[in-house]
């Protein structure tokens, strides 16, 4: 992505406001935006979910392939995210080969959900050794608005909640619901203007710091972390955006398993 | 369902899906759906989905891009990796290339580009699903995004393909009658005028079906202006 020229104003502007609690969109400063989540919504995806989050916008859409085990876990089948910022999404993302931002967003949702053992890949081997499912998370953004690290990690975690294993097209028996263990939840925390919020906006990232990462599993466990970008933070601010995940993270679970009920 | 027995039309002339030899299938714009754009479009067609986003007028760069007369207009096509049955994968591609050159001409020859000496406009198209006439989708979205983003333009180019199969001229093919069909002509239509600014072809026509198809074409292309144009004037209001 090219940085664009970030006015100091804009810096300085966010300062203030800091020093005074708001924010540059009038949210407080854990309050997220506007939420809106929608399952099912691609006809060729066995699995799919549209959010959006204020004015970013991404599509996650499952797909399954055969494959051939790999010789030293012959019973286990694979699990595959990839982000695609494709240049649709916003003014300064641009084509080419995948960014380096492009891929950490990918790398980070496929921790969490990898690492929360929500996908159990030996039950993806339909024949040890020779045949077994690779399932793909493909995460695509439509609008980029700020925060789209939480925008895919939810969109991702929905698709494949709801998604449908594709045996009768392959030839493999019946098609099934693909089972999932779990809801791995992401939450991600911006410092703007010296003090970190939740869910930044484009204007947010773009005149803030560091942003730390946090996904955590149905008890509250923690599944992956990280730290993006320039800046420092203290044990005393982790612990307080780590308890405002907890929190947060249920709340977003729930929302997820309503959507699964509705269907 | 194999090649040689495909039938694509029953005893009282139905096709499959329900449609006569001359029908489209439905079609739905909505403009203005990518907030961070300067323009954008989503495009539903049968059941294809296709955004387009504008962005720009903005700066060319590097230097040795610039044209001192004119923009220069930067089109991308591509297809999302779960836009279709078989999962795509991501990176450079022929088809995708081919299909935003050919879709850029078509969009040049009707946007006012001499008003921006010097300047880049980027148009980005994504299949989201595909079922047969993709690119039409696309270039028909974008052009409608164009309009959305206020770029000057002498028309909005309407792109819409007939084709044949089992030997019958049929207009907007779909996914197993373009698989099993003889031929698809897709065409980019100036409604106001009727002049063509895209035009590619494949298959087996006689001069009588291709006269068809063009004769398809040319009508469909007004159907899917109206909706166009009424996709904006939903968004903006009053006379496009």
């Amino acid at each position: 992505m090219a940085i664009p020229i970030i006015p100091s104003l804009l810096r300085e502007s966010l300062a203030e406001m800091a020093s005074t609690e708001e924010r540059i969109d009038g949210r407080s400063r854990y309050e997220g935006r506007n939420l809106e989540i929608e399952v099912d919504c691609l006809a060729n995806a066995e699995g799919s979910c549209r959010v959006r989050m204020g004015d970013t916008i991404v599509l996650a859409g499952v797909k399954f392939q055969l494959m051939t085990p790999y010789p030293d876990r012959p019973t286990e089948g694979g699990l595959m995210t990839s982000a695609e910022v494709r240049p649709v999404c916003g003014p300064n993302w641009e084509a080419g080969p995948p960014s380096e931002e492009s891929i950490e967003l990918g790398r980070v949702v496929d921790r969490g959900i990898r690492e929360s053992g929500c996908i159990n890949t030996t039950e993806l081997c339909i024949l040890p050794g020779e045949k077994a499912w690779q399932v793909i998370i493909d995460l695509f953004a439509i609008s980029d608005d700020g925060n789209m690290f939480d925008a895919f990690a939810l969109a991702a975690i929905a698709a494949l909640r709801t998604a449908t294993v594709p045996a009768e097209r392959f030839d493999v028996g019946e098609d099934y619901r693909l089972p999932v263990k779990g809801t791995p939840i992401m939450c991600s925390y911006h410092k703007v203007g010296g003090r970190f919020v939740f869910d930044a906006n484009k204007r947010e990232e773009l005149g803030g710091d560091e942003r730390i990462h946090i996904t955590l599993g149905d008890e509250g466990h923690v599944h992956s972390l990280q730290k993006g970008l320039r800046g420092v933070f203290t044990a005393t601010e982790f612990d307080e955006i780590m308890d405002q995940a907890q929190s947060r993270c249920a709340e977003l679970r729930e929302i997820v398993h309503n959507l699964e009920e509705s269907l | 369902m194999g090649y040689d027995n495909y039938q694509c039309m029953d005893a009282n002339g139905i096709r499959e899906d329900g449609r006569k030899a001359d029908e489209m299938r439905p079609v739905e714009i909505v403009c203005g759906v990518i907030p961070v754009a300067d323009g954008s479009a989503r495009i539903k067609w049968g059941k294809n989905e296709a955004i387009a986003a504008v962005y720009g007028p903005m700066e060319a760069h590097p230097r040795k891009i610039q044209r001192q007369d004119r923009a220069i207009l930067d089109v991308r096509y591509n297809m999302a990796p779960f836009s279709t049955t078989d999962r795509i994968r991501p990176g450079f591609n022929r088809r995708s290339r081919e299909i935003g050159k050919v879709t850029r001409d078509a969009l040049e020859s009707v946007v006012d580009l001499e008003l921006y000496p010097r300047s880049k406009i980027r148009v980005e198209i994504e299949i989201i699903c595909a079922e047969a006439g993709t690119r039409c989708c696309g270039i028909t979205a974008a052009s409608v995004a164009l309009a959305d983003a206020g770029i000057p333009m002498s028309d909005m180019v309407v792109s819409v393909a007939a084709g044949k199969c089992n030997g019958i001229v049929l207009m907007d093919l779909n996914k197993p009658e373009d698989n099993y069909g003889e031929a698809d002509l897709p065409m980019g239509i100036l409604p106001m005028t009727d002049e063509i600014v895209f035009l590619q072809m494949d298959g087996d026509l006689s001069m009588e079906e291709f006269k068809q198809c063009w004769d398809y074409n040319v009508k469909a292309a007004h159907d899917v202006h109206a909706i166009m144009v009424e996709a904006l004037r939903t968004r903006y209001g009053g006379d496009v």
